[in-house]
């Protein structure tokens, strides 16, 4: 077997797509083309197979209205107007997939010009619909966006099923429109193991990267546009020993954090435990949500089965709504004591996606895993349910009344031991999406998705998203694969939906730890051996380290630029996760590791990269320019 | 100065004063890199007592002094634990928990 190292090196995706998007505005004013004969780039920003750009110009200001036809009848058209322009440069977004989908541009000034695009093929394996119910009348040409809760990608679908939207990045968590119509999600590039990512970025739905928000404890699970457009932002800090249990405030135009809050001042941890707690991950916070009307803010602990409440200023708590078995005394006043139809109560357990109603009502979606504060009384999945509930809160008696729900009748046919959401559109309005639903020879699995090995027989998991009005299921969705949440958008909006200009990468990476000890071993000329897959991707900021090492091998990548080095230690431990909301980054080897060195922690100039391997320091060839 | 020991060779200590008692596997990753930063550590003071008890092969020590996973470090004074640090530590870190139990 021949020794060899694999070495990447590959431009910031941000990099790339400002280098295209010079291209073909290049083009357009060099060709100067006509309506008649427009310049078409499909999928302009690399990474939306579905979406093209028409830009030509026109002799006097002309509004242009695009039209992407429906593929059945004229009611499906997706019919936008864009501003006065001489210039112009079309977003087309939704073109179907395998075929030509025609568009027309109609000019004020009366001209009008039919197009067939083609849009590019499809990853293979992408996660399909698999059964859809609703009506044009309901759904219009709104699309389901579901974000990815694995490797699976970003996908939306139209009322009919088909994928008018994907991005060929596996970007992470929750998808969430801002102001400025433009989406924010999660970067797709791997930090810190098991989910987190870069940051945050935000793109407009061709795929066009505005801006990444880089931040040194990473993003998780959630975020939340605040009114003058700063991000709250789940995160934490990696040189504590507990995780997911800070939030911070992110300037929106320089990506600074401006605030943060720690959950440790505010909570007890090791206590309350949910099924899933260890002293790790003692809170795991999947949710945030502000509220204007008392400037307070809500977060969700999976692992405390808690939705908390607590004052944006001052950060205390103001109230939890949970179940109080195992919280101390002197927490119990921040819960809430049951009342109404009692019959029809259940607490919620593992819950995900906190939203606070105009009238103060608690919404989340109650995954229900465990169901109990308390080991013997343990549900296995195939007893228990998942649902969508509301809960009507009196915070000057501390009283709570279940005032609606849906989904405890499915039983374990809508049960997500993990991720999901829910949404309120109006009263009696909502989305419930169930996106973790695992099955074992048709039963619910005990695993997560992301543990469930597909492709064996008997093993299976699917999403499933609803939507009701007063109660009657007016849209019903289910796909394959898990997907973290669901979000219905239109697919263009009135604000400008294709600005352009270049993206940016704010903020910073973490600089990442060395280990100050490096073992004093002998250095052989020899290259690392082939069986340990090293390989190293090389991005604008990091470096992104993998291979593969038996259990409990000694093991660290070190730096050496001749005068100094920096050495990173590799665990090499059998490590469980009791959580898994994205398996984005989970190997189908365990001992395969990867580990994410910032270029801001690298000693400067021409490094060398070496591999301690248990015994000896083996070369890998690669050098690095700092 | 760093010496292996096992169950009844601890027992048999003189235990006044300061030391420090590292559990570790022989087959752990992140043991064996506490190894190193603990050569490190008595590089800087020969004379400060460290002990290695291997963790499978000592387990009613282990389990005597409540440890429950590896590697764990635990500080002592006069046979008393003072503190304990969990995984892997860097040399400050231990260094820090060392000078208070020289104090």
């Amino acid at each position: 077997m021949a020794n060899r190292v694999e070495h990447v090196r590959y431009d910031h995706l941000i990099t790339r797509q400002n280098r295209a998007e010079k291209e073909f505005l290049a083009r357009l004013e060099n060709e100067k083309p006509r309506l008649d004969n427009a310049i078409v780039v499909v999928n302009p920003y690399l990474i939306n197979p579905l979406a093209a750009m028409i830009l030509f110009k026109s002799d006097k200001p002309a509004k242009a209205v695009l039209t992407v036809h429906g593929k059945r009848n004229d009611r499906e058209d997706i019919v936008h107007e864009f501003p006065e322009a001489t210039s112009h440069a079309l977003p087309v977004l939704g073109l179907y997939e395998g075929m030509q989908t025609r568009v027309t541009v109609a000019l004020s000034t009366g001209e009008s010009q039919d197009f067939l695009i083609q849009s590019q093929p499809l990853p293979k394996g992408i996660c399909r619909c698999r059964n859809v119910a609703t009506s044009l009348d309901y759904f219009g040409t709104n699309w389901m966006f579901l974000s990815p809760a694995g490797k699976n990608l970003p996908t939306a679908f139209d009322y009919r099923g088909d994928i008018r939207w994907i991005l060929t990045e596996n970007t992470m968590f929750d998808i969430k429109r801002v102001k400025n119509g433009n989406i924010i999600t999660g970067s797709s590039r791997f930090c810190h193991m098991p989910y987190n990512s870069t940051g945050l970025i935000e793109l407009n739905l061709l795929g066009k990267i505005y801006k990444e928000y880089r931040m040194p404890g990473c993003y998780h699970h959630d975020h939340f546009e605040m009114p003058d457009g700063n991000l709250l932002v789940c995160t934490q800090d990696f040189s504590r020993d507990t995780v997911e249990d800070m939030l911070v405030l992110l300037d929106r135009e320089t990506g600074e954090v401006l605030r943060s809050w720690d959950y440790r001042n505010m909570l007890p941890q090791d206590v309350a435990g949910s099924g899933s707690q260890d002293h790790h991950d003692w809170f795991h916070n999947n949710a945030v949500w502000w509220n204007e009307k008392d400037n307070s803010v809500t977060i969700s602990g999976r692992h405390q089965d808690a939705v908390v409440n607590f004052d944006y200023e001052t950060g205390k708590v103001n109230w939890i709504v949970g179940d109080p078995e195992g919280w101390p005394e002197d927490m119990q006043k921040y819960f809430f004591k049951p009342v109404g139809d009692l019959s029809k109560f259940d607490w919620q357990y593992e819950q995900h996606a906190c939203v606070i109603c105009p009238d103060g009502d608690v919404m989340c979606f109650d995954n229900g895993h465990w169901r109990s504060k308390n080991k013997e009384k343990y549900l296995k999945n195939r007893d228990n349910f998942s649902r969508g509930v509301r809960y009507r809160i009196d915070t000057k008696k501390m009283e709570i009344e279940q005032v609606w729900q849906y989904g405890k009748e499915l039983g374990q046919d809508f049960f997500s031991p993990y991720i999901c959401n829910v949404e309120y559109y109006g009263e009696g309005h909502y989305l419930v999406h169930s996106g973790g639903i695992g099955w074992d020879h048709g039963w619910a699995s005990e695993k997560l998705g992301a543990y469930i090995k597909l492709g064996d027989e008997g093993y299976d998991i699917n999403s499933k998203t609803v939507e009701l009005k007063d109660d009657v299921v007016m849209y019903y969705l289910e796909v394959d694969g898990n997907f973290y949440r669901a979000e219905k958008l239109t697919p263009y909006h009135d604000g400008d939906n294709a600005p352009f200009g270049d993206g940016k990468l704010l903020g910073q990476l973490e600089v990442t730890p060395d280990f100050g000890t490096i073992p004093d071993l002998e250095e052989t000329s020899e290259v690392v051996d082939a069986w340990n897959q090293i390989r190293i991707e090389e991005d604008e900021d990091r470096l992104v380290f993998h291979g593969r090492f038996q259990r409990g091998q000694l093991a660290m990548v070190i730096m050496d630029n001749g005068s100094e080095k920096k050495g990173y230690f590799i665990n090499t431990a059998a490590v469980s996760y009791l959580a898994m909301c994205s398996g984005a980054f989970l190997e189908d080897d365990d001992r395969v590791i990867k580990m994410n060195i910032s270029k801001s922690s690298l000693p400067a100039g021409k490094c060398e990269v070496k591999v301690l391997v248990e015994d000896r320091i083996f070369q890998t060839g690669v050098v690095i320019c700092n | 100065m760093i010496t292996e020991v096992n169950t009844a060779q601890y027992d048999a200590l003189d235990k006044k004063g300061p030391m420090l008692v590292e559990f570790y596997s022989k087959t752990c990753g992140p043991c064996k890199m506490l190894g190193f930063v603990l050569k490190d550590v008595d590089k800087n003071d020969p004379d400060f007592r460290i002990y290695q008890v291997e963790f499978n092969e000592n387990k009613e020590l282990k389990d005597r002094c409540g440890v429950k996973g590896f590697p764990t470090l635990l500080f002592m004074k006069d046979g008393q634990e003072v503190s304990r640090l969990e995984g892997l530590k860097q040399k400050p870190v231990i260094l820090k928990e060392i000078e208070k139990i020289k104090a």
